[in-house]
């Protein structure tokens, strides 16, 4: 009896040996030679792999941010400016700062503002949507509706309204990390920075069909008039394809677009008063008036001078006059 | 009875209108050519605003260096505007509007209907006169017909097959064009057999079309151009798919990936046999086809086959006919398996359309979808050998490597699949779109793989 | 009018339901369900009741309030479940030990997994082998019950199978084989009658329920293997006509073997798994503890399927 134990011991003590000496060779023997940098930079990541930073999940950023040793192009939307600190402080190099971005749905095509004008039927998914047809409504550009944002959101930023049907971002929620934006096949959803203070102006529309096909669609579209970039003292915007772009580095945030928007197709947020169009659309005119009478007189002067001194140029100062009259 | 071996489904046929005769569509007063109306780039327009046309006369060339075909004028009149217009999904696509100015057509087309037999023997010649004739494939994917018809270099056509199956249920425009013009149809085979070299011509025609089948089996008879032979199907759908098709009437597979010419064979429909002709023969460029207004909420009485011309604002087809019918939920261009949803009836005619179908919300409204019973219907109706419940696990996983692995691409949207799922899973909707993210990733690494050797080769040097 | 509706195509649908595919296996199964009631009485109308009603209150409740989600009662699989269970047990079980059986059934077997589609094995078979480890006693009582037909010549008491397994070839001499076909009191209570589950099986390939694959190599298998073990000693084992038509064979390869959700998908992995069945029951019968394996053998052929088709694919057009 007593036998048997200490055989069986003994034969699963050098049996124990045996594979553990087999195991320690076969793990040198395959061991893989990694920098000891990459596991460190992946324990500062926020370990969400939400893909946002353009790889396969944190492990892979890390292991790119160490062998490229530059953060110039390596950006990770979801930690920001912290985590690239921290990441840099590791690497030994200079973290390359970012404004924050979050996300922006750049469709204001609600079912208030967007008749709907035909009922889909198949698979709730944007992307089948999209492949098939223009969408349920008038627009062909505007957001379908269906959530691929919202399933391709790893934080729970974004959700459905159910009452306009489109997508709601929760800027406290949302990292910026642009997997919605990608989701998108209408590319609806825009990254821009927060902007100081979280506050932002932008065109919610990306309706390129001209003014009346654009506004039979959807009562909220951007038409395409370009009064907004006119209005525009900082050059902000530009409106191409019919329509208006705010740029996010130029706008100074005075909110003279959104007032002078015919449709409301332009949108603020954060902002700490409500806009009082009315004040504004004075102001702006005023200081429209303002700029038509110097320019009147400027061309009054100039034509004064041409008279005095007759010249080819003359009749170029004319034509611009009637032109600023015209309008 | 032949029939393809993989697959394949039994939808009830309801060829409803299969006894009405072709009747002749009037003109509007504006029509609306589309530039896209074949597969490839959108031709480009070469007329201008205030031009007076005519009928048969060029308005569009192809994109240049680029898969696109010519486009016709299908009236004469006066070019009112150049400009885009929704088509039938919505999307906007450059349109040349036409006010229509009496029907007169351009010089050389030859409008008689006597039956022209002689078959030209200037290949090249008559691949130019095809292509200037804006033919395209009408059944369905509209693929410019003088480029099928010219098989690249080191591929022979061992076999020209007609398609006549018309395997899709409610279409009849050709079950008619077989009966009333199977003749022309046969000069067509016989002028797109010497194209191809003087290969055989085996027209595919489905059993539960026995009028068509007795019609083009006579004219085959009495033309009696060399090898020309009608092959009764049995009616099982895909049958008029083209890969399909082949299996059915040769035998062979098409190797996945591949063209048909890789298996020795060109499929070309009825429809496009019925082009040639006109484009060959008769100079006439194709502005017209036939199509079928049909639908199970649409009285018998008020089912139709026009012809029609290319151009024609589809709400005013259907004001035509009666307008559209109490009951309709659904309005497909096309067959119901793989016909489209109308969105916008306003979009107009082009070359490939084949029927306006209502159809009631019993039939097409989709039901709930429920949990998958592994029954395995979707494996067996599959015509590719396909395993679609699988491939719609991988795509909600998004797997992309094993849906290559399981031949996503190979899928040709039957809908057979989708058709036959008792728990009314939307298969196919996750199918193609896999299908399009892996026919993508397919693609980016031969251009990769062809940039690589080019490199190389240039290094070499 | 209304709005038309957009959709990718296909724009029609098969007529074939998840409920219309159940309801056609419950009318197959009526009459081997209606002969088992005749000849067993009002003790199977309660084993019936009990086990169909348990069953769908259960998945109603669960899914209900367990799992949150829609009732899938109204596709029918529990009243399968239910019916096949009560055909499985032996018609002198008590009620108490079929209601056990159910919550077995479905309650492990079928939602644990997830509900209809994700279950690994056939509630129906776990079922009844759950009962068959746990209360053997009640599950090989053969007493038979007073059917509202009175066979008199039936063979009371135990099972042809159990005969055999206690006494060997010579206590299943005599059996007259049409007689089986026709009738065969004792036993669970679906075994009654071949023929009317031979019924079952043409209505369900008629209606294009099942593909015969599964139950016809279930079938060629039990057959091969046990004509073998005859010819080789034909003083032990008993012929292969005895081995098919005893026992829940027949049951088992039409109703249960065929289960869509646990068997494979293809038809070769569909063959495969039928072949593994039927060797698995006769060695059971013939070398195993129990006298019969049909329940045994489906079961550890379910825990298989998985891998089956993972290696079962059918051909593909255009490639090798």
């Amino acid at each position: 009896m007593t036998n048997a134990i200490v055989w069986t011991v003994a034969i699963l003590t050098v049996l124990g040996l045996l594979l553990a000496m087999v195991l320690y060779l076969v793990a040198s023997k395959f061991r893989v030679e990694e920098d000891p940098r990459i596991d460190e930079v992946e324990k500062v990541m926020p370990g969400a792999n939400c893909g946002g930073c353009g790889f396969a999940g944190c492990r892979a950023f890390a292991q790119n941010c160490v062998e490229t040793g530059n953060l110039e192009k390596n950006f990770c939307p979801v930690g920001g400016n912290a985590t690239m600190e921290k990441v840099a402080a590791i690497l030994g190099i200079e973290a390359v700062a970012k404004a924050p971005s979050v996300a922006v749905v750049r469709c204001n095509g609600s079912c208030a503002n967007r008749p709907q004008t035909n009922e889909y039927d198949g698979l709730r998914s944007c992307r089948v949507k999209a492949a098939l047809y223009s969408g349920d409504t008038g627009c062909a550009f505007g957001c379908l509706g269906c959530g691929d944002c919202v399933a391709a959101c790893s934080f729970g930023a974004i959700s459905m309204d159910p009452e306009t049907g489109l997508p709601v971002v929760d800027q406290e929620l949302c990292t910026g990390c642009g997997s919605c934006a990608a989701a998108c096949p209408k590319k609806v959803i825009e990254i821009r920075p927060k902007g100081p203070r979280n506050m932002r102006v932008f065109v919610s529309c990306l309706n390129r069909d001209k003014g009346p096909a654009a506004k039979k669609a959807c009562s909220a579209a951007c038409i395409g008039c370009g009064i907004c970039a006119k209005t525009c003292t900082h050059g902000a915007i530009t409106v191409e394809n019919n329509i208006a772009y705010i740029d996010p580095a130029k706008c100074k945030l005075c909110r003279e677009c959104e007032a002078l928007c015919p449709t409301g197709a332009i949108h603020s947020v954060n902002f700490p008063k409500p806009l009082d169009k009315e004040a504004v659309k004075a102001r702006v005119a005023e200081r429209n008036r303002k700029a038509r009478e110097a320019a009147a007189a400027a061309a009054a002067e100039a034509k004064a001078a041409a008279e005095a001194v007759p010249s080819a140029a003359a009749p170029a100062p004319a034509a611009s006059t009637t032109e600023k009259k015209e309008e | 009875m032949k029939t393809f071996r993989i697959g394949g489904v039994h939808p009830h046929d309801s060829k409803i209108s299969r006894n009405c005769a072709t009747e002749v569509l009037p003109l509007p007063q504006t029509v609306y050519i589309s530039m896209a109306q074949h597969l490839g780039a959108p031709a480009v327009p070469c007329v201008a605003v205030g031009d007076k046309v005519k009928a048969g006369q060029i308005i569009a060339e192809p994109a240049p260096r680029a898969l696109s075909a010519y486009v016709h004028s299908s009236v004469s009149g006066t070019v009112k505007s150049i400009a885009p217009r929704k088509d039938i999904s919505g999307n906007s696509m450059t349109h040349i509007e036409i006010a229509v100015e009496g029907d007169e057509w351009a010089e050389g087309i030859d409008l008689t209907p006597e039956l022209v037999t002689a078959i030209p023997s200037d290949r090249a010649e008559t691949l130019r006169k095809i292509q200037m004739g804006g033919v395209v494939g009408l059944g369905g994917a509209t693929f410019p017909a003088h480029i099928k018809l010219n098989p690249p270099a080191g591929s022979k056509a061992e076999c020209l097959i007609l398609n006549g199956a018309e395997c899709e249920p409610f279409l009849t425009s050709d079950n008619r064009i077989m009966i009333e013009r199977s003749r022309e149809i046969v000069v067509g085979a016989a002028i797109m057999q010497m194209v191809l070299g003087g290969c055989p011509c085996r027209i595919g025609i489905e059993e539960n079309k026995p009028e068509a089948i007795a019609a083009m089996r006579s004219a085959v008879r009495e033309l009696a151009y060399p090898d020309i032979e009608v092959v009764v199907l049995k009616k099982k759908y895909p049958q008029g798919g083209e890969k399909q098709l082949i299996n059915a009437v040769m035998g062979r597979e098409v190797g996945s990936g591949q063209l048909p010419i890789s298996a020795g064979a060109v499929v070309q429909n009825v429809a496009t046999s019925l082009a040639v002709y006109e484009a060959v023969q008769k100079s006439k460029p194709l502005v017209t086809n036939t199509m079928t207004i049909t639908g199970d909420c649409l009285p018998v009485e008020r089912q139709h086959n026009y012809l029609f011309r290319i151009g024609i604002p589809l709400s005013w087809i259907a004001e035509y006919a009666g307008g559209v019918p109490e009951g309709a939920a659904k309005i497909v261009s096309g067959g119901p398996m793989m016909g489209k949803a109308i969105s916008n009836l306003d979009a107009c005619t082009v070359k490939g359309t084949s029927s306006l179908l209502y159809l009631s919300a019993k039939t097409t409204k989709r039901v709930d979808s429920s949990a998958c019973i592994r029954c395995g219907r979707c494996a067996q109706a599959c015509p590719m050998g396909l395993e679609p419940f699988l491939l719609n696990k991988l795509t909600i996983n998004k797997m992309l490597d094993e849906l290559e692995a399981n031949a996503v691409q190979d899928c040709i949207s039957c809908g057979s699949c989708q058709f036959s799922c008792p728990a009314g899973i939307p298969l196919l909707d996750n199918i193609n779109m896999s299908k399009g993210q892996v026919l993508g990733i397919i693609r980016a690494r031969a251009a990769a793989a062809r940039a690589a050797a080019e490199a190389a080769k240039a290094n070499q040097k | 009018m209304n709005k038309l509706l957009v959709s990718p195509s296909p724009h029609i649908h098969t007529k074939a339901s998840t409920r219309s595919l159940m309801l056609d296996v419950v009318i197959a199964m009526l009459p081997a369900t209606v002969v088992s009631v005749l000849f067993y009485g009002w003790a199977e109308l309660l084993l019936l009741a009990v086990s169909v009603v348990s069953c769908v209150a259960l998945e109603y409740l669960v899914t209900k309030f367990l799992l949150r989600r829609p009732s899938t009662v109204g596709d029918l699989s529990a009243v399968v479940t239910g019916i096949l269970l009560a055909l499985n047990v032996p018609p002198a079980c008590p009620w108490w030990v079929i209601l056990i059986g159910a919550v077995f059934a479905i309650g492990v077997t079928k939602l644990t997994f997830g509900g209809i589609g994700q279950n690994l094995f056939n509630p129906a078979i776990a079922g009844r082998v759950f009962l068959l480890v746990s209360f053997p006693a009640y599950m090989t009582d053969w007493t038979v019950t007073n059917g509202f037909i009175h066979a008199t010549d039936a063979i009371s008491g135990p099972t042809l199978l159990g005969a055999y397994a206690e006494g060997g070839v010579e206590a299943i001499e005599g059996v007259n084989y049409l007689h089986t076909l026709f009738l065969n009191i004792g036993g669970s209570a679906g075994e009654i009658s071949a023929i009317a589950l031979l019924a079952g099986f043409v209505y369900l390939l008629a209606r294009k329920v099942i593909r015969p694959h599964i139950t016809l190599s279930i079938w060629f298998t039990v057959a091969a293997i046990s004509l073998i073990f005859w010819l080789a000693n034909p003083a032990k084992y008993p012929d292969p006509i005895f081995a098919l038509l005893s026992g829940g064979v027949l049951l088992g390869s039409i109703f249960m073997a065929t289960d869509y959700v646990t068997s494979p998908m293809s038809d070769k992995g569909g063959i495969i798994f039928g072949v593994g069945i039927g060797v698995l029951t006769v060695l059971i019968r013939y070398c195993g503890a129990y006298p019969e394996g049909v329940s045994f053998a489906i079961l550890i052929m379910n825990s298989v399927v998985p891998l089956i088709n993972k290696f079962c694919h059918q051909k593909k057009y255009g490639r090798k």
